[in-house]
């Protein structure tokens, strides 16, 4: 077989210069203007409308502006705890919504699935208002019960992690059942050490989205005190859109940790969106 | 059959038809197990989905400005009938559709292009490249909108600036306040974030195909542009469906924080989109009952487009079983 590789439909297989060169300009695309935020927020004054490539005069100048222009560190908190406990209740409830989907059949299972997997097609402008006003009557604005209980559950995460429970292989779980384990005692005893690997990287990704997110932040918050770095981050740019280093400083710092996580993690990130958008 | 409904499914369980029907009876409580494991997930999403979703429904026959004391007035299917009449909507709606209309070629036809001519790609190189291209998708909206804010900023920014290097520009291009450009870079900067996660979804696609069809087709004289035709985008067509159902069902979502960061729907709406149009209505002009009726009417018109899609793509698109 390997001599048909080089016939006309095996070109597919033969790398050609082209398509590395194709590559490399898509990902220098991709990449140039991470690249240009991180390099803007450590350029001196002088250089900043620079068009060089290279940092010239390092400098953290614009970090310190940054930070004290806007309550950069309370914001900074107030996004770690939100995305981290988002990330914690949504693995929480769908780990338990997943098992009891893939572990019994029930009466209205199928509409109690459909009722997770149609709210993707709900908008969040369908649902703002009436939200807004649920939060302002609890009391809920400005405050991180606001920013996280109301995201709780995840239907994209019980869907995913349903996937992976229903091919768990039931004689393990049959084994445990003998040796007189509860059905409770087999998700965290049997399912749960198993599936550890693509819990956590569900995780990460609930992580990074709830990081990114900004629509709910908006409607939570009017303070910046109690707001996330992305509507800080919108504010600075709206109040002082032209100080370009400072605001590139903000910039950094909002996506920093979301950087470092992609560059130790990157391969389980990219698997795991590629592995959802195929599913 | 009363007592088959709650068995737990157990080993060599197949459907509910290969159950056995005679067992013990079961004590109440393991009747309700299934559902109290799914109860914190459920009762997250009827308060904060479908109850809201009702509460907009019922809202949409009303007047109202959102102030707690001040009284809603029904006013039946008028605000229904009005938001479709007011200029700005068809503008949003216009709008809209050249949204997803000029995101589509950057979310499905090119990357599929770069999945299919770069599929010879292996090794370290192609990890490499992989991680690369995705980097945008991770980054959130309001960072994306902050540095292409700097990089197109007309005076300062460097592609301007280079620009008037190499050709001594007449005039700054204004991209995001010319009233022509300002939707192509809006489309642009939506387009940048989604290519590289587009791309690498095909190439999964791709890397999924059973290579022998080409091997067989080469055997058969076919040339390499058959191959795509007949071979590859045949195989491709549910991921071609699923990335423009993806498109066009979210293109207002994706694009709803370049707008608000950037243009807020200026210059004089030539950005404005439906979704930033109802957040307008909602929280700028207070009027509720507007907003909720062109809500209502959206979820129901992507629905409808979901639901003809997926139907599409069981008649259409082809499965290598």
């Amino acid at each position: 077989m390997e001599a048909l590789r080089t016939t006309t439909g095996g070109q597919l297989q033969r790398s050609s210069p082209r398509s590395h060169l194709l590559l490399i300009v898509l990902s220098l695309v991709a990449v140039f203007p991470i690249y240009w935020m991180i390099l803007t927020s450590f350029r001196a004054d002088g250089e900043l409308y620079s068009a060089s490539l290279l940092p010239g005069q390092v400098t953290l100048d614009h970090y310190a502006r940054a930070w004290n222009a806007i309550p950069m560190g309370r914001m900074l908190l107030n996004t770690v705890v939100m995305a981290a406990s988002q990330t914690l209740l949504q693995l929480m409830t769908s780990v338990l919504a997943a098992y009891g989907f893939s572990r019994w059949n029930f009466r209205g299972k199928s509409i109690l699935y459909a009722l997770f997997a149609l709210t993707w097609l709900v908008p969040f402008q369908a649902t703002m208002i009436p939200n807004y006003v649920t939060l302002t009557q609890l009391g809920w604005r400005n405050s991180l019960a606001g920013l996280i209980i109301p995201h709780a559950s995840s239907a994209f995460a019980i869907l995913l992690l349903f996937q992976s429970f229903k091919s768990f292989p039931l004689e393990l779980i049959d084994a445990a059942r003998i040796d007189g384990a509860t059905n409770w005692g087999v998700l965290w005893k049997v399912i749960f050490p198993n599936l550890r690997a693509s819990i956590a990287s569900l995780g990460v990704l609930l992580f990074i989205s709830a990081w990114n997110d900004y629509f709910w932040p908006l409607l939570v918050t009017s303070h910046l005190e109690n707001s996330t770095i992305q509507i800080g981050l919108q504010m600075f740019l709206s109040t002082d859109g032209n100080l370009w280093g400072p605001l590139m400083a903000a910039a950094t710092t909002a996506s920093l940790p979301i950087l470092v996580v992609y560059v130790l993690l990157q391969r389980q990130i990219i698997d795991s969106f590629v592995k959802s958008g195929l599913r | 059959m009363e007592r088959g409904v709650n068995l737990p499914i157990a080993a060599g369980e197949v459907t509910a038809t290969t159950r056995k029907v005679v067992r013990p009876a079961r004590p109440w409580w393991q009747y309700i197990e299934p559902y109290l494991y799914l109860l914190p997930a459920l009762i997250t999403v009827l308060i904060w989905v479908y109850r809201p979703l009702a509460q907009t429904l019922e809202l949409s026959f009303y007047q109202w400005n959102l102030i707690p004391t001040s009284p809603r007035t029904w006013v039946g299917l008028e605000n229904y009938i009005r938001v479709f009449s007011l200029p700005e909507m068809q503008r949003a709606l216009v709008n809209t559709l050249i949204y997803m209309v000029g995101i589509l070629p950057l979310s499905v036809i090119l990357p599929m292009t770069i999945a299919i001519l770069t599929d010879n790609v292996r090794g370290r190189a192609r990890n490499l490249y992989r991680a690369l291209i995705f980097t945008p998708m991770i980054m959130a909206p309001v960072v994306i909108s902050t540095i292409w804010r700097w990089i197109l900023h007309p005076t300062n920014g460097v592609v301007n600036n280079t620009l008037d290097n190499l050709f001594n520009l007449e005039e700054r291009i204004r991209f995001f306040t010319d009233g022509n450009l300002a939707i192509l870079s809006i489309i642009f900067i939506t387009g940048w974030q989604i290519i590289g996660f587009s791309t690498l979804i095909f190439s999964a696609a791709l890397a999924n195909i059973n290579k022998e069809y080409l091997e067989a087709a080469a055997i058969d004289g076919a040339g390499r542009w058959q191959a795509v035709r007949y071979i590859i985008l045949p195989l491709l067509s549910p991921t071609i469906l699923f990335m423009s159902m993806l498109t066009i069902l979210l293109a207002s979502q994706w694009t709803f924080a370049h707008i608000n960061v950037l243009t807020q729907g200026g210059p004089l709406s030539a950005t404005t989109n439906i979704y930033y149009l109802l957040w307008n209505y909602g929280f700028q002009s207070f009027a509720v009952g507007w907003s909720s009726a062109a809500a209502m009417v959206f979820f129901v018109g992507f629905g409808l487009i979901a639901l003809v899609t997926l139907r599409l793509s069981n008649r259409l698109a082809f499965y290598d079983n």
